[in-house]
């Protein structure tokens, strides 16, 4: 479904990313782990659009995306979250949702409807059911504890019904009981819509978890790919990365 | 659109001459008004929309010397130096109070100046024009007649002061250790601080610097200009597509703009006397769409 | 205090239907042609100020150069109206009418150009590319004094035929007239900021990232709203035009375009009935001031220092901030 071939990127003399190959299943739950710096989010830019790669092709199905602008990507059917949170300060929870579900078919080039009393009101609270924000709905992003904020960023890619779902580092800052609910709900939503799942992440018991597939990154490369069980036990990924069981 | 007129003018020595000592004594004097702007934007990030008041005061301050004293010289130094002083009272009053905030906050900051001080100076000296200071004695001699052309020699005598002042700027900037501390402020300011050097020291002498520079070049106009509220407006906007030319916070850059925006002048008015002050912006416009940056300003 | 208020654009054309009465009567209220001329006044540049605000408010694109396309339209409509057009093809009672149309066409043609150009800038070099564009224009309408009357403004007058029992020789028809159309448009900018449209400037405003990311394309929507507002800015210019018979260079220049930003200081940019209350202030101080004395700048840049100095927001901004606290 999203493929990458032969991808190098590098940024004034550095390599961020080091000729990386990468075949994703459609409907399988991908998890990409690597040390900081790794070039994860890298990744992520480049296969949303955001920047564009050097050299190698990006494919989604059939169609090659590599010189395609990142809204042209986007309503292809990708979304994506952020590591660093990435709002509307000025927006409500529920207004941003709306602007999410409206954005890419064009919905907020209307002048004619009010904004307010828009249908997509119903499902905006829907998907902050989901992403359990329910109980802010009116509150503005910028005034949102930090925790709700990264839950805002996540609901308003989900919100756009992806086909393919980028996640980078979903549960960093959330304790352990909030990162088990946040990973158990991503997972009912990938089991009704058969969404492809990747997802940056630190925590180990998660990515062995929930993921069928395991992709290690260090600087720049892919250092294995694989089942999580194989990755647990591959003796190159143990040293560089899972060293003493490193969780964060 | 005078083509005629303007290859015309190219092709005598005498007239390309003269068009080209006045483009230059033009471009001079704006560079001394323009380099303050850059200085200021580059190393205090704030776009000095009150720079043409600077200007203007330089003027004032030295007509009310001249009247007082007589002496040109040290008339022309009071102007600049009362004009480094009140540069350095903005700062502290007001500017500071600005530093973090929206553009427009900055904007209309500034433009409140504008309307205090134009009012300000009418109120102190008068709604008439002022007659200018005059040209020093020394210099009330013939013109000289080079290749046939006009030369007045105190026209030569500013291009060579303006020239003396981009040198000292230039040695000030690269070879000192002020100079060298202002350039560290303006790449990364927080980092000056923590290493214990005095940011609002910097703060306050480079915006002292660039308003004595402003003032220097209003003094010096004063020489062959009357003198009246609101003269700093015309300085100001093209002290502003100087250094969008030249590119925001470049020195050199404001150097190269200057004589590009003085010699469009001088020789504009020849080919297009109704358009003269469009051509420059339409100058502007070319260097936005093509090089938003400026000649030698870096990506920012 | 932020509930899901029920608007519609029922409950605004009922408001509109009430200010609009409200002001006709306060026309016989004061009876009083300095009082009735403010309002004309503040209509008009209430107008010019509410549509810079779709820019600087709402999409956050600080334009130096808005009154390009005021005194566009003003133009536009005196070189309309003193044209051999409303005589050849016998127009007559449609010449107004058809000339605020044009007003509001070729500013927003205009604006396509130089919105096209501008807003592939960012921040700062936008700005100074509209105010260069603006400046263009100035020295274009000086230059060609046979057309434009050069730096005597448009010369010669016009007449003002009366259109559909409307005659705006008559000083209450041009009141109501003005003051109906103005309405009217800030009725459909209503509409427009509370649409979806509006949402996305917003959108736009707080992130510029992000919509990318969601895929919504920031340049159509910001090219889009740039010619909403100068199309706006030449209505507003156009009934400037009316109002003082003619057509001046002094509405090119840049000052010009300063005084729409004062407005919104005032009166506020994150209200959409702020830049009014703005021009409603300006308009006061500025007559209250050149009443009592000369130094109309100087009393003008004091207020605007307090504002910027104290408030650093307008007026209702504030307002609603400290209602929000509570």
């Amino acid at each position: 479904m999203l493929v990458l071939k032969n991808v190098t990127k590098s940024f004034g003399g550095i390599m961020a990313t080091k000729d990386i190959s990468m075949k994703l299943k459609p409907g399988s739950i991908n998890a990409i782990i690597g040390p900081n710096g790794a070039g994860k989010t890298t990744l992520f830019n480049l296969i949303t659009g955001k920047i564009k790669s050097d050299t190698g092709n990006i494919f989604i199905g059939n169609k090659n995306i590599t010189s395609l602008s990142e809204v042209e990507i986007t309503r292809l059917g990708i979304a994506r979250a952020f590591q660093i949170t990435n709002i509307f300060p000025t927006f409500t929870v529920k207004e941003s949702i709306m602007a999410a579900i409206l954005a890419k078919y064009n919905g907020l080039h209307n002048v004619w409807l009010r904004f307010k009393s828009h249908p997509v009101q119903e499902e905006s609270e829907n998907v902050a059911k989901i992403t359990g924000l329910e109980k802010v709905l009116n509150i503005r992003g910028e005034e949102l504890s930090h925790g709700d904020q990264k839950l805002l960023d996540i609901a308003l890619a989900l919100a756009m019904k992806p086909k393919i779902l980028l996640l980078d580092e979903p549960t960093a800052g959330m304790g352990p009981e909030e990162r088990r609910k946040m990973i158990n709900k991503v997972k009912e939503l990938w089991k009704k819509t058969k969404m492809t799942l990747v997802f940056i992440e630190h925590d180990m018991d998660i990515v062995f978890d929930v993921a069928q597939k395991v992709f290690v990154l260090q600087q720049g490369k892919i250092l294995a790919e694989g089942l999580p069980k194989e990755i647990k036990k591959n003796q190159g990924v143990i040293d560089a990365y899972l060293g003493g069981g490193q969780k964060r | 659109m005078e083509v005629l007129a303007l290859l015309d003018c190219l092709s005598t020595p005498a007239c390309l001459l003269s068009q080209a000592v006045g483009g230059l004594k033009i471009g001079m004097l704006l560079f001394l008004v323009a380099s303050g702007l850059t200085l200021i934007f580059g190393v205090l990030g704030v776009i000095n929309f009150a720079h043409g008041i600077l200007y203007m005061l330089g003027a004032y301050f030295a007509w009310q010397s001249m009247t007082l004293t007589g002496h040109f010289g040290f008339s022309v130094l009071v102007g600049a130096l009362g004009v480094g002083i009140f540069g350095l009272a903005f700062e502290r009053g007001l500017i500071k109070r600005i530093y973090e905030s929206d553009l427009l906050i900055q904007i209309l900051l500034c433009y409140s100046i504008i309307l205090i001080m134009d009012d300000l100076v009418m109120i102190i000296w008068g709604d008439e024009f002022l007659s200018s200071i005059g040209v020093p004695e020394i210099f009330q001699v013939p013109p000289l007649f080079i290749f046939d052309a006009i030369i007045p020699p105190f026209h030569l005598a500013i291009i060579a002061t303006s020239l003396l002042i981009a040198i000292l700027l230039w040695i000030l900037m690269t070879k000192s250790r002020f100079g060298s501390l202002v350039r560290a402020a303006a790449i990364n300011p927080k980092m000056l601080e923590a290493l214990g050097v005095n940011t609002n020291f910097i703060r306050y002498s480079v915006f002292a610097l660039g308003s004595f520079l402003a003032g220097l070049g209003g003094a010096l106009a004063a020489s062959e200009r009357s003198i009246v509220s609101q003269m700093g407006n015309s300085i100001l906007i093209e002290s502003f597509i100087v250094t969008v030319i030249g590119g925001m916070g470049s020195i050199g850059g404001a150097f190269l703009a200057s004589l590009i925006i003085g010699m469009a002048r001088s020789f504009g008015a020849v080919a297009m006397p109704l358009f003269t002050d469009g051509l420059m912006f339409i100058i502007m416009i070319l260097v936005l769409i093509l090089r938003p940056q400026g000649i030698m300003g870096g990506k920012k | 205090m932020n509930p899901f208020i029920r608007d519609s654009y029922k409950k605004d054309a009922f408001y509109s239907v009430i200010s609009w009465i409200t002001l006709l009567s306060l026309y016989f209220i004061f009876n009083d042609h300095g009082i009735q001329d403010i309002i004309t006044k503040v209509a008009i540049l209430g107008l010019f100020a509410m549509s810079l605000n779709i820019l600087v408010g709402y999409l956050g694109l600080i334009a130096f150069g808005h009154a390009t396309f005021f005194a566009a339209g003003a133009y536009t409509l005196g070189l309309f109206l003193q044209s051999d057009f409303v005589n050849i093809y016998n127009i007559g009672p449609w010449s107004i009418p058809i000339a605020l149309i044009l007003s509001i066409l070729l500013p927003g043609i205009l604006a396509t150009i130089i919105g096209a150009i501008c807003i592939r800038l960012r921040e700062i070099y936008f700005s100074f590319l509209t105010l260069a564009f603006q400046m263009v224009i100035y020295s274009i309408i000086l230059a060609l004094v046979s057309i434009t009357g050069g730096d005597q403004g448009l010369m010669g007058g016009f007449s003002k035929p009366p259109f559909l029992g409307i005659d705006l020789g008559n000083h209450f028809h041009f009141y109501a007239f003005t003051t109906f159309i103005v309405i009217l448009a800030i009725f459909l900018m209503r509409q427009m900021i509370e649409s979806p449209f509006g949402y996305g400037l917003r959108l736009i405003r707080d992130n510029h990232e992000r919509p990318a990311a969601l895929g919504f394309n920031i340049r159509s929507h910001q090219l889009l709203a740039f010619i909403i507002a100068g199309s706006l800015a030449g209505l507003a210019g156009s009934l400037q035009a009316l109002l003082d018979v003619g057509a001046y260079p002094e509405w090119a220049f840049w000052s010009k375009s300063a005084e729409p930003l004062f407005m919104i200081l005032l009166g506020g940019m994150q209200t959409f009935l702020g830049p009014l209350l703005g021009a409603l202030i300006f308009e006061l101080l500025n007559d209250f001031v050149t009443a009592n004395t000369r130094y109309y700048g100087l009393i003008l840049g004091l207020v605007i220092l307090f504002f910027v100095l104290g408030f650093r927001r307008g007026l209702l901004d504030w307002i609603i901030l400290k209602g929000r606290k509570n």
